[in-house]
């Protein structure tokens, strides 16, 4: 077997976890904190990217500054889907809540059909997409790099903030314990608002980073709510500490098989469906 | 002295069924209030519409004359409720001490991080729990999330802490330690509203006690008074005109167990 090309392999398949995990970090927010599959949370991914490739088209605004833009924007809908629906089925037939999210999710997609249309749409001109790096044989392009830099950096402070922050107590004490939190003064659906902005934020910002790094349909939320779930579940649903590595192993499995196996590329999306396969699979064979 | 907590006329139906009907009453400041009634006499539905979980169907509460009756049970916490359940409710995956530190922190909006540290500590201190500061939550006995339980409500500030059996369940050693721990409660200056089944842990507790059955109030006085009342008497027993009289204590207490602990320490 050819080194540099499993070297290669793994690289990319490390690079592409950081992204990953910012998508799936958001995901596993929503399900641990506020007990929602949010099926649409993919389409605020793609919503990230068209918004930065419109900022760019219609302003010139590159998209390293879109970031901040973007974020607070997806925030802000997130916070209105949140508002407008999400909260009204909290207490629903889990069926019911993914089959509200997945038309949530449908009725995004097709929006961005009519606004954008079905073709990849690409950021194009900006200089620091060519520019990349060779290490011992490996190359690593800057926007993958600073795609995963940034991703890994926010999934961190993520973390931190769940940790430390008095918001982040908040939300562990609410997704712990619904009651006793509204008991010791806890506004349990305002802290339920903030985790879904938030989740929605997050994979608005990873949408920023995609719409540089591919050239996006509206299907790409479809896309990456498949991937976002494979790694969800391997970290175990609503486990947010786990996304990380879950993004890696996830990440890398995908990076090798599309490049060590004979047409590999097109096995791409059949490597998430395995894993969530196996992993339900042997879940339940310990459980019996 | 000075009533803090008024309940009026509370009712609550679920479909046709009236759980609580019409229940109206008064709790002063610094006293400890028991509410007691055989099992189904919505004890612990009347609970839950003064702490704001359950929305009643008519009546009021009333806090310090600040009516309660809209505000959400966060927002009654503010105004100073505390609760405590019977199935306890902790954060698991937090230590001890976060656990009180959470209710520290929210229970009193706006509190700086010093002064619900200070709290927290001063809450795990009263309930007896500092020694369990740093051990998770899920791994406690039934007894030490019960102080928890009490802990937690406790540093949020309350000035009326509401009670649900924290009693059941426990060895008569421990409903023992449990009594003090309420009495502890109440000497830091903290009105208790509690529902108890064990009769003799009412008995020494309850400085005044309020018997529901069928959803309704049935009466209301001292202990000793109350339990000489012949239709308590028959809520607990049922009506049997052949029955000799017997004591109302005798028939509520579980078969032995937490009976004796509360003589101990009466």
């Amino acid at each position: 077997m050819d080194l540099n090309l499993l070297a290669q392999a793994l690289v990319s398949g490390i690079l592409a976890a950081g992204l990953y995990a910012l998508v799936s970090v958001g995901l596993a927010l929503a399900i641990g904190v506020i007990g929602i599959v949010n099926f649409a949370h993919g389409e605020f991914f793609m919503i990230g990217a068209f918004l930065a490739y419109q900022l760019f088209v219609s302003f010139g605004i590159d998209p390293v500054w879109s970031l901040l833009l973007v974020a607070p924007a997806l925030g802000l809908i997130g916070a209105l889907i949140y508002t407008s629906t999400i909260r009204f089925v909290l207490k629903a037939p889990e069926l019911n809540q993914m089959l509200l999210t997945f038309g949530i999710g449908i009725i995004l997609t097709n929006m961005a059909l009519l606004i954008w249309g079905g073709d990849p749409r690409t950021i194009a001109g900006i200089a620091y997409r060519s520019i990349g790096y060779q290490v011992g044989g490996v190359s690593i392009g800057l926007v993958p790099l600073a795609s995963f830099v940034i991703s890994f950096t926010l999934v961190l402070g993520l973390y931190w903030m769940l940790a430390r922050t008095p918001i982040g107590r908040a939300m562990r004490a609410v997704a712990q314990n619904r009651t006793g939190a509204a008991l010791v003064g806890l506004e349990v659906n305002r802290v339920y608002l903030v985790a879904f902005a938030l989740s929605a934020a997050l994979a608005g910002i990873g949408g920023v980073m995609i719409a540089v790094i591919q050239s996006p349909t509206p299907g790409v939320g479809l896309a990456f709510t498949l991937k976002a779930f494979a790694i969800v579940v391997v970290a175990g649903l609503g486990n947010i500490r786990g996304v990380l590595f879950a993004s890696l192993f996830v990440a890398i499995s995908e990076s090798l098989v599309a490049t060590l196996v004979p047409n590999g590329d097109t096995l791409r999306n059949a490597v998430f469906f395995a894993i969530i396969f196996a992993v339900l699979v042997w879940r339940s064979r310990r459980v019996a | 002295m000075s009533v803090v907590l008024t309940a009026k006329g509370l009712s609550k139906r679920f479909g046709g069924l009236a759980a609580v009907d019409d229940v109206s009453f008064e709790v002063e400041q610094g006293e400890i209030f028991a509410i007691i009634g055989p099992n189904g006499a919505g004890k612990t539905t009347t609970l839950n519409l003064v702490s704001g979980l359950l929305v009643p169907t008519a009546g009021s509460v009333t806090l310090h004359g600040r009516d309660l009756t809209t505000l959400t049970a966060a927002e009654r916490c503010h105004a100073g409720l505390g609760r405590a359940f019977q199935v306890v409710q902790p954060f698991p995956e937090m230590t001890v001490r976060e656990n009180v530190l959470v209710g520290a922190m929210f229970g009193t909006p706006g509190i700086s991080r010093a002064d619900a540290e200070r709290r927290a500590d001063h809450a795990l201190e009263v309930t007896g729990t500092t020694n369990l500061a740093e051990r998770d939550a899920e791994e406690l006995t039934l007894m030490e999330e019960k102080r928890l339980e009490i802990a937690r409500a406790l540093a949020t500030a309350p000035t009326v802490l509401l009670l649900d059996e924290v009693m059941a369940g426990l060895r008569p050693a421990e409903a023992r330690d449990a009594v003090r721990l309420v009495r502890s409660v109440r000497d830091e200056g903290v009105t208790v509203v509690f529902i108890e089944h064990v009769m003799p842990v009412v008995r020494d507790l309850a400085d005044r006690v309020l018997v529901m059955d069928y959803g309704k109030v049935l009466t209301e006085g001292r202990y000793a008074d109350v339990t000489k009342d012949q239709r308590v008497i028959e809520a607990y027993l049922g009506r049997d005109d052949d029955a000799p009289p017997t004591d109302v204590a005798a028939a509520a207490a579980p078969a032995g167990a937490s009976g004796d602990a509360a003589e101990d320490e009466a």
